[in-house]
Parts: structure tokens; sequence; C-alpha cells
């Protein structure tokens, strides 16, 4: 799929991600064992336990979020803490596509936990109505095995990559707008941090998208966290994934560590 | 002397400008040359790659021949004929 034949390079193959805990020898009950009868066979029991065990913070509950949620739900991930501080409007629903014309003036993480638990009842959800800051971060981001930056902003998610780099969680970075999008996975210690690969945010611009963008980046985001979680596959370190859905392309940006990043870094910039 | 430069765009910035193309700019050229040079190639993109000051917006990534360039002398960077410079706007929605 990716048709890059100038900017290239390889994906590390995956390496053990520094801030995983993992609990060992979790049963799965009969139930579960049907539920995921079509995924075992490719994950085996070992990864449907990791899923089961992995805590995850997922920031943001609209666009990239929806399908953040539903598919990690769908997948059996154990515990999903959602962070939201809006209230569903009638003009996010060509992309949220967790939220229904009856949640409109809900709290989104409300809307949300109530379609994932519909989903998924033997998982748990935290559903918190805040908006993510510097004062939270850090307690937001506590007890996380990985963390899902589904964001609208750039100002909170330099506070979940300072929180990622204090508490050596993985993050993975997803956004978009109109008909592209960008994904990176960042492991603290090893690749680009968020402030390196994008030292300065993008210009406010007024947002447009179609929601079946948000739908892909999305779910390339929720690949990502399950291939984390269950230690298999290659991920996007220290490159920065770039679709182009108008004319339906994938390529691969390099990323570099930036030794004087002000966060990651020794921050000799000053 | 002029030297021609190839230029990679991705996503906005490929439907503003092209995916593929050459540039040609007076020697010896910088990245904050071959940036204005692009700009210059369509007015609709007046505004998407320099700032009010003409300096290469800081939000822009740019990289030289695959190779990310950054920091505050970023826009001197030189570039060579023959050179790849290939420039993608971030995106900020979710």
């Amino acid at each position: 799929m990716f048709q890059d034949d100038d900017i290239f390079f390889t994906l590390p193959v995956y390496a053990e991600m520094q801030g995983m805990i993992w609990e060992k020898g979790v049963m799965l009950s009969e139930r579960e064992r049907e539920r995921y009868s079509r995924q075992l066979p490719l994950i085996g029991e070992e990864g449907q336990e990791r899923l089961h065990s992995a805590s995850v913070c997922v920031a943001g509950a609209g666009g990239l979020g929806s399908p953040v949620l539903l598919y990690l739900a769908a997948a059996g991930v154990g515990h999903l803490r959602l962070v939201d501080p809006d209230r569903v409007e009638r003009s996010n629903l060509n992309r949220q596509i967790l939220h229904a014309e009856p949640d409109i003036s809900r709290f989104k993480v409300e809307s949300a936990a109530e379609k994932v638990r519909a989903l998924n009842p033997d998982i748990r959800i935290e559903a918190l109505p805040v908006a993510l800051n510097a004062g939270n971060a850090q307690t937001l981001a506590g007890g996380m095995d990985l963390l899902l930056d589904a964001l609208d902003n750039y100002e909170a998610r330099y506070h979940l990559n300072r929180a990622a780099l204090d508490q050596g969680i993985p993050l993975v970075h997803a956004a978009v707008n109109g008909f592209f999008g960008q994904m990176t996975t960042i492991v603290p210690g090893e690749t680009a941090c968020l402030q390196c690969a994008f030292p300065h945010p993008p210009e406010s611009v007024a947002t447009s998208v179609i929601g079946v963008t948000a739908g892909i980046i999305g779910l390339f985001q929720a690949l990502e966290a399950i291939k984390i979680l269950i230690r298999d596959g290659e991920v996007a370190k220290n490159v920065l994934v770039v679709w182009d859905g108008r004319c339906g392309r994938l390529d691969q940006i390099p990323l570099v560590r930036d030794p004087a990043c002000q966060v990651c870094g020794k921050g000799d910039w000053q | 002397m002029m030297i021609s430069v190839r230029v990679r765009a991705f996503a906005r910035y490929r439907e503003l400008f092209g995916e593929r193309f050459e540039v040609t700019v007076p020697a010896p050229a910088t990245v904050r040359d071959v940036v204005m040079a692009v700009e210059e190639s369509n007015p609709r993109g007046m505004g998407e790659l320099l700032d009010s000051g003409g300096r290469v917006k800081p939000s822009v990534i740019v990289l030289v021949n695959r190779e990310r360039v950054t920091g505050s002398h970023r826009d001197d960077h030189p570039v060579a004929g023959g050179d790849e410079v290939a420039i993608y706007p971030p995106v900020a929605g979710g």
C-alpha cells in the first residue's frame, strides 16, 4: 500500500517499549473466547490477554476518537479512559460516528461510553469530561500502558507528549484536516517526541474534514495501538505516516529525534 | 548561474503546487529561495509557505534530500542543483 518510491526507509522491527505493564495469566471467559474467536488465531491467547490487561487513554472522543474507541473496544482492550470536555453538537455528526442526533448536548465521553459499553460489556470504560491541560495531563496519563492523541489542538497535544515522556508511556499521535491525515508513534527515549516532530504547531485554520478521513486515520491509529499492545508487527517509529485521500496515497516522512529538543532533549535551543 | 532543484510536495501542497516538479533558482540557493520559488509558481498558493516577513512558516515540514531540516537557521540551509526539497503541511484536526 505504501506507494512512495522516493522518500523511503525501513520501519524498525518492533522492540520492547518501556512503560508497558502486563498482567500475566489473565484467563479468558467462554464468552470472550467466542467473542474473539475470529482474531484469536491471529493474535493468540497471549495477545488477547495483553489487550485485556491493557489500559489505554484516548484523549479526544471526536472524529478520531470515535473509530479508535469502537475498534479498541471491539478488539477487547480491557480498560479505556476517555478524555474530552466537549458536548456533542449537530455539526460533529458528519465525522464523529459514535454520536447520533439524540446525543446532541450530551458530554461526548458519556455518549461514547454508552455506545462502547453496549458493544463490549466485558471491558472497563472511564468517561472523564475534562479538558487535558498542563495541570492534569500527568494524572490522566497515570497508570496507562498507552496514550492515544485523538485531540484537535496542539496545545493539549504538547501536554500529553510531556506526560508520555515523563512517565515513559508510548504515545500514538494522529491528526486530520480535509482529505489529509497523519500518524506517528512516539516511544519515549527512543523516537522523536511530538515536539521534535512538530516544533511549531500549524496555524489554526477553519476545520473542515470529510468524515471518512477521520475514520481512515483513526483506524490507522487503532491498528497501531493494537500492534503496540500485543507487541507484534512494525509500528511507525520515527516516521510520519501521511495520508492523501484526494489521490489515495500513503507516504512516510522521516522524523528524527532532536538532541536540542526543549522537551525530550537538552533544550539548549534557548 | 541558475540551478534546477527538484521539489516534492505532499497533501495540500501537492494540490496547490503539484506533486513533483522542478524550480529554477539563482546559485547559491537556500531553502528559503526554493520555497519562495514554489510559492510564486501558483498565485493561489500565496501566503501558504511564507509568512508576512518572507520567512518559511515555522510549521512547514521541510526535507532536503530526504533529511529533515529544522532549527532557527533552516531558511538559510544550502540547496544545490539537483537536490530534492520536500514540503509537508502538518494538520491539526481531530
